[in-house]
């Protein structure tokens, strides 16, 4: 296998959501449900959208994938065009005010440590993608992308769908292409199923982690961040 | 395969162009201007009318901002720049031999190496009379003209409109024998039927009793104003009335014979008429017709989002913008639209094949075939447009918070929520508040209703209108869905690519978003309101040289009149 060359021997691996962002998929799903043309529409998908949230957040603790899965369904029929526009503005008008300066500084010092810092983000490219690289502080952003057909979303998502156990398989696969020694490396993350993500990496950290990683970490003897409220 | 060099193409080499004042003429003018100072020599045909031609060119220098980029690059030394290149030559398309004093002519006629005719009335439903003149015959004219030229070519510009009621691919050919319906033609009976058309249709409007008809009834309305029916105001009146009764007459007359052949409008059919007409003549002189699409704001030359007039997507774009939620159109109809650089560029392909011979009868201008563009995308990109324009820039609470969330809906003609419906209903309530209202009411309520009544009345006419402007967009944006080829163009073996026509590079949504929607607005929509438009006036004014100080010539009677005698 061809190996791509890291920016620097030492990567970081940070999960957006809850680290980086407090604001998770289904706001932004929401929204863009909200602004569908058609009022029809927009009851029809916000219903949708509503109905998908129990379900994401029960899936939330076992299979992230099939629950990122669920929550983008809404979007389903929607113009990319639409899409792109409705991301710019959502991240300009409700995201942006949701980002953490804690996460911002963290992102900041490690790559003043001279980490390849890379953003793991379960929320679309328009969305996640342009907001990450707008902060400047990420090498590299991954994030779930949708499937389009003829310019219009299918509603499904494409392979690999980030946010679920393949975190791990993730960071071993990139590691590998750049002949990473992971044992150097970092990972932050705040959901229970970046589990396998934080355990691929030598020097893992949870950061304001939900009940379930919490514990894990306590029993791993991770340390644990929660940023000042 | 050898390939052609633009600049070396147009070096030395005299052109002239006639229509060089309207939107795709000045910008490609421009861009000669900018882009190839190689080039020979420039004419441009202008007509006077009540300023001499030469003032008319310098104005539109002077105002237009198609030509800022001439001004930033060169300044104060834009008028020395313009000497060395480019000539004012007074003319009348549709007159014979373009209307050019024989003496300028003679000359000209020697050193020309193309004429490119982009004179043309694009009005869809004009007076017949006009749209014979510019479209038919001025066209003929200029053909004839390069006949008797020592060496030039004719680059005549068309649409790809031309297709009229055909569905589906349209091909870069033309087959002047048939219509879009397939009802045989002779071009050239064709205008000749036209020419009777129009002396019938104004000897009938000059029947005694059509003259007793409009008097009698003006002599009534004089005396509804309580007016003293002066005999002097009569004739006045009646000469206006009569004028505009002919002219009804012969847009109605031109409507109706481009749509018995399988045309939607006038625009369209005498501008088929023309391309069968030089078709015929191909065979003794080197022509192209160059078919561009619905030309649109430029991409980047002269700069971002220039355009101007009464365009295309401009109308139906500024309703997406108002109250009027549904337009008549049909999911997945492809509008072409293409960017005016696009085809100025286009163009300068064209023109290259013909100087060097290399040439093909028809070339098309669009982007149907390689980027299309659909209805759905137009009207859900110029919603979400205005919707970021409304949410900062919105007059009212209503207009940022409401209009800018509820999106235009793609309806058919007979929808619910029609124009047309809309307005029947607003025409029932204003007669039920004139006529309908019980005789005994409060004085008070009398005179609100009339108010509102009055109000109604505004609303109905400006209905009225937009109803008319979809009727005329009908074709193009519901009952027909067309896909021009456009392989000509791009088949020109162009050397550098900074001049080949290329459309695929075009982002819809950057260009629509970014582009074409501010220009718009800045450009057009306070024309559709009534509103001044931006002002430029250049910070160097530029003098042109006139053909008769090019050549040595004493001004003359003036081009009409020496082409009339």
């Amino acid at each position: 296998m061809s190996k791509t060359p890291a920016t620097s021997d030492r990567a970081a691996f940070v999960r957006a959501e809850g680290v980086l962002v407090d604001r998770g998929v289904l706001s932004a799903v929401a929204y863009m449900a909200a602004h569908r043309p058609g009022f029809r529409e927009r009851g029809l998908r916000l219903l949708q959208t509503a109905a998908a949230a129990p379900l994401f957040a029960a899936l939330g603790q076992r299979d992230r994938s099939l629950g990122n899965r669920v929550a983008h369904l809404p979007l389903r029929d929607m113009s990319e065009d639409r899409i792109a526009i409705l991301a710019e503005e959502y991240v300009e008008d409700i995201l942006r005010d949701k980002v953490l300066d804690t996460g911002v500084e963290l992102l900041k010092g490690l790559r003043r440590e001279g980490f390849t810092v890379v953003v793991l983000s379960e929320g679309i490219d328009e969305v996640m993608g342009r907001l990450v690289r707008s902060l400047g502080v990420a090498d590299e952003v991954h994030t779930n992308r949708l499937e389009y057909r003829a310019g219009r979303a299918t509603g499904k998502l494409l392979d690999p769908v980030v946010g679920g156990y393949e975190g791990g398989r993730f960071v071993r696969d990139w590691g590998r292409r750049r002949g990473l020694d992971l044992s150097r490396c970092r990972a932050y993350a705040s959901k229970a199923p970046d589990v396998l993500l934080l355990s691929a990496v030598g020097e893992p950290c949870a950061v304001n982690p939900d009940f379930t990683l919490r514990k894990a970490a306590r029993e791993a003897n991770w340390p644990i961040r929660d940023y000042p409220a | 395969m050898a390939t052609f060099d633009v600049r070396s193409t147009f070096a030395g080499r005299h052109v002239l162009l006639s229509g060089a004042t309207g939107f795709v003429g000045k910008v490609w003018l421009a861009m000669l201007l900018d882009r190839l100072p190689e080039i020979g020599h420039l004419y441009v045909l202008i007509r006077s009318k009540k300023r001499p031609a030469h003032e008319r060119f310098e104005r539109a220098l002077n105002t237009s901002p198609a030509f800022r980029p001439l001004h930033e690059r060169f300044g104060a030394d834009l008028s020395d720049y313009l000497e060395r290149r480019l000539t004012v030559v007074e003319g009348d398309v549709s007159l014979p031999g373009l209307g050019i004093d024989p003496a300028v002519a003679a000359p000209l006629r020697k050193k020309l190496d193309l004429v490119v005719n982009f004179a043309g009335l694009v009005d869809f439903n004009p007076d017949l009379r006009d749209a014979l003149a510019s479209n038919v015959e001025g066209a003929v004219h200029a053909a004839d003209f390069v006949a008797a030229c020592d060496h030039a070519a004719l680059l005549h510009v068309s649409t790809c409109y031309v297709a009229g009621t055909r569905e589906g691919r349209i091909p870069e050919s033309l087959d002047p024998t048939r219509t879009p319906n397939g009802t045989p033609f002779d071009a050239e009976r064709e205008l000749e039927h036209l020419h009777a058309l129009v002396a019938e249709t104004v000897t009938a409007a000059d029947d005694p009793a059509v003259h007793d008809e409009i008097r009698e009834q003006i002599v009534a309305r004089l005396e509804r104003r309580g007016l003293a029916p002066k005999e002097s105001r009569i004739r006045a009146m009646a000469a206006r009335l009569h004028r505009r009764r002919v002219k009804e007459a012969l847009i109605e007359a031109g409507t109706r014979r481009a749509t018995e052949l399988g045309w939607p409008n006038t625009y369209t059919y005498t501008k088929a008429l023309a391309e069968a007409l030089l078709a015929a003549r191909a065979e003794t002189i080197p022509v192209a017709l160059f078919r561009p699409a619905i030309v649109e704001s430029a991409e980047s030359f002269p700069f971002p989002g220039w355009n101007e007039g009464f365009n295309t997507s401009g109308p139906l774009v500024y309703l997406a913008g108002t109250w009027l939620r549904h337009i008549p159109a049909k999911h997945y109809n492809k509008l072409d639209v293409i960017p005016v650089d696009h085809v100025a560029r286009g163009l300068t392909t064209a023109a290259v094949a013909l100087l060097h011979r290399e040439h093909r009868l028809v070339y098309q201008c669009g982007t149907s075939d390689l980027r299309p563009l659909t209805m759905d995308r137009i009207f859900d990109l110029s919603a979400l447009a205005h919707r970021k324009h409304l949410r900062t820039h919105g007059a009212t609470k209503a207009r940022r918070v409401l209009l800018s969330r509820w999106d235009i809906t793609v309806s058919t003609p007979e929808g619910l929520l029609s124009v047309r419906n809309i307005r029947r209903v607003v025409h029932q309530a204003n007669r039920f508040l004139r006529h309908g209202l019980p005789s005994k009411i409060p004085h008070e309520v009398r005179e609100k209703a009339d108010e509102l009544a009055h109000t109604g009345e505004n609303a109905e006419r400006r209905l009225r209108q937009i109803e008319d402007v979809m009727d005329l967009f009908q074709p193009f944006i519901h009952d027909h869905d067309f896909t021009f080829e456009c392989r000509a163009l791009r088949e020109v073996p162009i050397r550098d690519p900074a001049f080949r026509f290329d459309p695929a590079s075009i982002d819809w949504r950057r260009y629509w978003m970014d582009v074409h929607m501010p220009g718009l607005r800045r450009w057009c929509f306070p024309e559709y309101e009534g509103k001044e438009r931006e002002a430029y006036q250049a910070p160097h004014p530029v003098t042109v040289v006139r053909a008769e100080e090019r050549f040595g010539i004493e001004p003359g009677r003036g081009a009409g009149e020496a082409a009339r005698s």
